[in-house]
């Protein structure tokens, strides 16, 4: 089984203040961390199981600038065979990177394409649905299972209220892999540094042969949603913030 | 520290000199009330069978106390073998997810709490005094090295304002290195993360040397040993594969040995200080005891404060009992059931009449305060740092 993991850089928001830059349209970037994106982590994890299990190889992909590179380096630890980075500025939208991603993609030998099912920091979940349609491969989005058969795969979806679906999917099949379907191993700074001699390609859009396509999107503005008129920060000690907090439970009449 | 290969245990640790007397496993903090056996993980070493060592889930169990480095009658290292056999797990990739998800943050945001770098100063919020940071290019003649458990856990803030309190009120220079300060390494050396731990070693020692900071005072008694006694092997070691390594000479000390030469030296007494009513007993950590003999400081200072009345454990200095918070255990449940240390700890306090149980590290403090309120000493003890007794009582 041959498989290509597509992933993505992105900030950790969790619990980091973030505000958004003067410019209006981008987050400040210089006091967060960034690391691969975490389903895509998952995804990663999932298709080295699946060349340990069987045979096979696995192909980890990025678009972006060299910053982007380290994820794929750990990928290459965590038992990738091989990387490929198209050397480009981040694209303006979901639309502009399935193209980018299909035209590499479609050139390449592969039963398998994995996406994580969504990003941390966009969370639009659409550039793996778009990309199986651009290359015209079924698709399974949100996967929480796969099982090889022969010449085709069982793939197990996540639904709403714990529910789940079960498809048999011709190869070749594009999944989104969602967060929980493993449970993906510690690359050590050693096994990083071993994996330096595994091949990462730095292609560039023309080497890709990518087309130039109009973003189908474009972002007005971002902004932090402005606090809720009924929220209240209780500040103080926590003795008294708790004082504050019973009485004002007892006075809207929640005990 | 090597890293371990499979099938190279034996030279690693020299365990051949190894003659199966079980003292180790009969010194173990842990394993009255865990599967952990040293000298059955031993005879793995000797043998060289380590390749099942994901079946030993109790490798993890073990706290780095160190107890059986220490009573070992052929002086050799079994502490140091269980780290080995980590990092096998670790460089196999499959450990377990919580140790997993802490050397991971210690990657990204340079503490294994999960938490981001920028709000690594944050306890730093509620002082009323001004600190120097190094970092911002204030100078100072010490560093007080704060650690990541101090940075973070909110009941360890404390001790770290209470130091700066002390510190300050002492007219000691120093300064800290606030969000820039880094992971020491100690933790993820002893969870078998030898790679990250030798590349937060160069990062370090070039950090210290660009802020030019060659004396160190240490909150954490993890902190200390990892300065004193793995950064010279460790950058030995990277210098002699050519690595870039400054060469500096650091001064370390844990706090309460800095205290103990400012008694010394008459500028800490307990005319400084107000009454403290109390029956105080001290707690030794490993790494300040067992690993490092340093016994004395601590009780000095207690014993300079008035109106403190100091026992002891009977189980103190080398025979302290672990509190079960070391070796990435913070981060490992582990797979003992049965009693904590820390709730036997506390329950012994108890019996020996103590109010105060005074410790001088943070795990110390995060283990012993949970355990005395899960035993039910709320209300009629307390577990304090002793910088934080020295800040409630300094005039």
């Amino acid at each position: 089984m041959d498989v290509i993991v597509c992933v993505k850089k992105v900030p950790d928001t969790a619990e980091a203040d973030v505000s958004v830059d003067a410019g209006g349209r981008e987050i400040n970037k210089e006091r967060l961390t960034f690391a691969i994106n975490e389903w895509d982590n998952y995804a990663v994890e999932e298709a080295i199981r699946l060349k340990e299990e069987d045979e096979g190889t696995v192909t980890v992909v990025t678009v972006g600038g060299k910053d982007k590179e380290d994820i794929l380096r750990r990928s290459l630890a965590m038992g990738a065979d091989k990387a490929i980075r198209v050397d480009m500025e981040d694209p303006e939208d979901s639309f502009v990177l399935a193209n980018v991603l299909c035209t590499l993609i479609k050139d390449q030998k592969f039963d398998l394409v994995f996406f994580g099912a969504q990003s941390g920091d966009f969370n639009s979940g659409v550039t793996g649905a778009m990309v199986a349609r651009m290359l015209g491969i079924s698709h399974a989005a949100m996967v929480n299972g796969v099982e090889v058969l022969d010449g085709s795969i069982k793939a197990s979806r996540e639904l709403e209220g714990g529910l789940n679906e079960i498809y048999e999917i011709k190869l070749p099949a594009l999944f989104t892999i969602q967060t929980g379907i493993n449970e993906p191993r510690y690359v050590s700074i050693s096994g990083i540094r071993k994996a330096r001699k595994k091949p990462l390609d730095v292609m560039t859009p023309e080497d890709v042969g990518v087309t130039e396509v109009k973003p189908m999107l474009s972002l007005e503005k971002m902004y932090l949603p402005p606090p809720g008129k009924i929220a209240e920060i209780i500040g103080g000690s926590p003795e008294e913030a708790a004082a504050k907090l019973a009485s004002l439970l007892k006075e809207k009449g929640a005990f | 520290m090597m890293e371990v290969e499979e099938g190279n245990f034996d030279e690693a640790y020299d365990v051949y000199a190894c003659m199966q007397c079980g003292k180790c496993t009969g010194s173990c903090a842990v394993s009255l009330r865990s599967d952990l056996n040293i000298r059955e993980l031993m005879r793995i070493a000797i043998l060289n069978k380590n390749e099942d060592l994901e079946k030993h889930e109790e490798i993890w169990d073990c706290t780095s106390c160190g107890i059986c480095t220490v009573r070992c009658p052929r002086d050799l290292k079994p502490a140091e073998v269980i780290i080995g056999m980590r990092s096998s797990l670790v460089e196999g990739g499959t450990i377990p997810v919580t140790v997993r998800d802490a050397l991971e943050s210690v990657g990204t945001n340079n503490n294994p709490w999960g938490r981001p770098k920028s709000k690594r100063a944050e306890w730093l919020e509620d002082l009323d005094v001004k600190v120097k940071n190094i970092s911002e290019g204030e100078e100072a003649e010490y560093l007080l090295y704060i650690g990541c458990t101090a940075s973070y856990d909110p009941r360890i803030q404390s001790v770290s304002r209470a130091a700066i309190n002390v510190l300050t009120k002492l007219g000691v220079d120093f300064g800290i290195l606030g969000e820039e300060e880094p992971c020491c390494g100690s933790e993820p050396r002893m969870m078998g993360e030898t790679g990250l731990f030798e590349m937060l070693v160069e990062d370090n020692l070039t950090l210290f040397d660009e802020f030019g900071i060659s004396k160190i005072i240490t909150l954490s008694p993890h902190a200390y040993n990892t300065f004193v006694n793995d950064y010279p092997e460790c950058a030995k070691r990277l210098k002699e594969d050519d690595v870039e390594i400054p060469d500096i000479e650091l001064e370390v000390k844990h706090y309460t040995q800095f205290l103990e030469e400012l008694i010394d030296d008459g500028r800490l007494d307990g005319e400084m200080m107000n009454e403290f009513s109390g029956t105080v007993i001290y707690h030794d950590p490993c790494y300040l005891g067992k690993r490092n003999n340093i016994f004395e400081p601590p009780r000095k200072i207690l014993n300079i404060i008035p109106g403190a009345r100091c026992i002891e454990f009977d189980r103190r200095e080398d025979r302290s009992l672990c509190c079960e918070g070391g070796g990435g255990r913070m981060w490992a449940e582990g797979t003992g059931t049965g009693e904590r240390n820390a709730i036997i700890r506390v329950n012994d306090a108890n019996q020996d009449g103590a109010n105060v149980i005074a410790v001088a590290c943070p795990f110390c403090l995060s283990t012993l305060e949970d355990a005395h309120v899960t035993a039910g000493y709320e209300e009629t003890m307390r577990v304090m740092d002793i910088f934080e007794i020295l800040d409630e009582v300094l005039k």
